[in-house]
């Protein structure tokens, strides 16, 4: 018999703190996580038989070694993917996959970012290889600066403004103040927005990421033992990978897009869906323009159109799709958008008491920015 | 005996420092040199210009070699640099850095300082020619751009 995506479903989420500072290993965090995934899957680390994450070389606990720290004692089936948010549409279908080929039976994915890695900065003396040798010496080499590039383009050829970035960050916030866990709860006008120090203009402070300790665990196993279990499944309807221009933030070819731009299609073919089927959208926001690239390459307006359709409340609760109901990486927190498909896979299964979006059945996630990334589509069993 | 005073100034950090491997050593050789070259294929009925430099075309597979390119181009899209966030630009806030796309061809693009205009004046599509400028640390000449007359 043919093998589906819907062989597989989500069937435990499991997450830590997130905190600016948590004096904890890696290995801890990620453990916790894994574990309270599998605590809400009705599952225990002895039935664990494959684990992922994703990693980008720093500050990170590798599969095998969370694995061991919680318990499990051998793996069928491990994969640490190297790569940021771009990667982690693959790091997740990398565990359906192997699920649905029969690889493993129980999967845990799982994201953790501690404290010794903040992308932001670069302050010591280094020596940069490949690409970045021509880049780092200019003073351009932190990822601020990189997707601020793509922003000015776009306000070049569209007309977009900083307003525009600012009702994204600004709707974001106010999502996240109904939020226990989000980091950054305070509501945010467009004053405060404006007055924010610059960072990389057009950057400002505002439109960046709230980098967090924490880890974010999910856990996947076959649709047919998913029925067992204490919650609804959320299976994956599709998904979809765009990597442009060898992965370069300076040769990507249109930077008033994004992977996005290629991601988009190929995910609507392979579902069948459109714009206007998406309930919730959990948008990659490692930066407000992040969205508002993507969103735009995703269909779900026109270009140079995003800031009045935040604007007009199109973007929130009552609107047309529901962005980030948990605030995202703006104001939720910084988990490299591993918190995206937490917080999706909790609003299919209408758990997310105050900021529940009415009966969410589909949720995108996006993960990535610039030049590379994926997206995938999850549903409810009423979708399938 | 050298001697040291507590008021002196720490030393200025110095700037992420290439570190060329044996495709990209012909740019930094030309540099060196005087002159801003750019990887390009041999090939007659090919001749891409490619960044980043590879030692066999990304689409022929031939030969390529650094070619001398005129250092002119238009500014795609930039930055201004308002926080200290990187080594060796700590201090002089704000800077400016632009991704150029060369005349040589379309798409082709090296990233660099934009220099000796006020921030405010720089726009994308701005016309800019290269200049080489040594690297703080000694070892690397970089190009800057500045506004093309």
């Amino acid at each position: 018999m043919k093998q589906s995506l819907h062989d597989a479903a989500v069937v435990g989420i499991g997450r830590t703190n997130y905190s600016r500072k948590s004096g904890r290993t890696p290995t801890s965090l990620a453990a916790e996580a894994c574990r309270a995934a599998l605590v809400d899957a009705g599952l225990t680390p002895a039935d664990v038989d494959g684990f992922t994450c994703f990693d980008t070389g720093s500050s990170s606990a590798s599969a095998s070694a969370v694995a061991h720290a919680i318990g499990v004692d051998d793996l069928g089936w491990c994969l640490n993917v190297y790569g940021g948010g771009n990667i982690v549409t693959t790091t997740v279908m990398g565990a359906v996959t192997a699920v649905t080929s029969g690889q493993a039976e129980v999967v845990v994915a799982y994201r953790v970012l501690a404290s010794n890695t903040r992308y932001g900065k670069n302050l010591g003396v280094i020596e940069v290889d490949g690409e970045h040798q021509f880049a780092g010496p200019h003073g351009y080499l932190v990822p601020p600066q990189w997707f601020a590039m793509f922003a000015q383009r776009h306000q070049h050829e569209y007309g977009s403004t900083s307003e525009d970035l600012g009702a994204i960050a600004i709707q974001e916030r106010l999502h996240a103040s109904r939020n226990p866990h989000a980091v950054g709860k305070d509501p945010i006008t467009l004053d405060d927005y404006m007055n924010s120090r610059w960072i990389a203009e057009p950057f400002r402070l505002f439109d960046c990421c709230y980098e967090v300790d924490g880890a974010v665990a999910i856990v996947i196993t076959t649709s047919d033992r998913a029925k067992d279990l204490p919650h609804p499944p959320v299976y994956v309807l599709g998904a979809a990978d765009s990597n442009r221009d060898g992965g370069s933030v300076v040769q990507f070819s249109d930077m008033t897009t994004m992977f996005s731009a290629g991601t988009a299609p190929k995910l609507w073919k392979r579902t069948g869906l459109q714009a206007s089927d998406i309930d919730v959208a959990c948008m990659y926001d490692c930066f407000t323009f992040t969205v508002m690239a993507t969103f735009e390459d995703f269909g779900f307006c026109e270009k140079g159109e995003v800031g009045d359709y935040f604007r007009a409340g199109r973007a929130t609760f009552g609107g047309d799709v529901v962005v980030n109901p948990h605030g995202g990486l703006l104001s939720e927190g910084y988990i490299h958008g591993m918190n995206h498909h937490y917080e999706a896979v909790l609003q299919l299964r209408n758990e997310a008491g105050n900021r529940q979006v009415p009966n969410a059945q589909t949720a995108l996630v996006t993960s990535g920015a610039g030049p590379f990334g994926g997206a995938l589509i999850y549903g409810t069993a009423a979708t399938l | 005996m050298s001697t040291t005073t507590e008021h002196t100034d720490a030393p200025a950090s110095l700037p992420p420092q290439p570190a060329p491997d044996v495709d990209t050593q012909g740019f930094w050789e030309a540099t060196a040199n005087g002159r801003l070259a750019m990887c390009r294929c041999i090939n007659p009925q090919c001749r891409l210009w490619m960044m980043p430099p590879l030692d066999a075309c990304r689409k022929c597979a031939a030969p390529t070699n650094f070619e001398e390119v005129s250092g002119q181009g238009s500014v795609y899209t930039f930055v201004v640099q308002r926080q200290a966030a990187v080594s060796g630009y700590l201090d002089n806030l704000p800077y400016v850095v632009g991704i150029i796309e060369l005349d040589e061809q379309p798409g082709l693009r090296l990233p660099g300082r934009i220099v000796d205009i006020i921030p405010e004046d720089v726009h994308c599509d701005m016309r800019v020619q290269a200049a080489l400028e040594p690297l703080p640390g000694g070892d690397y000449v970089v190009p800057v751009f500045r506004v093309l007359h």
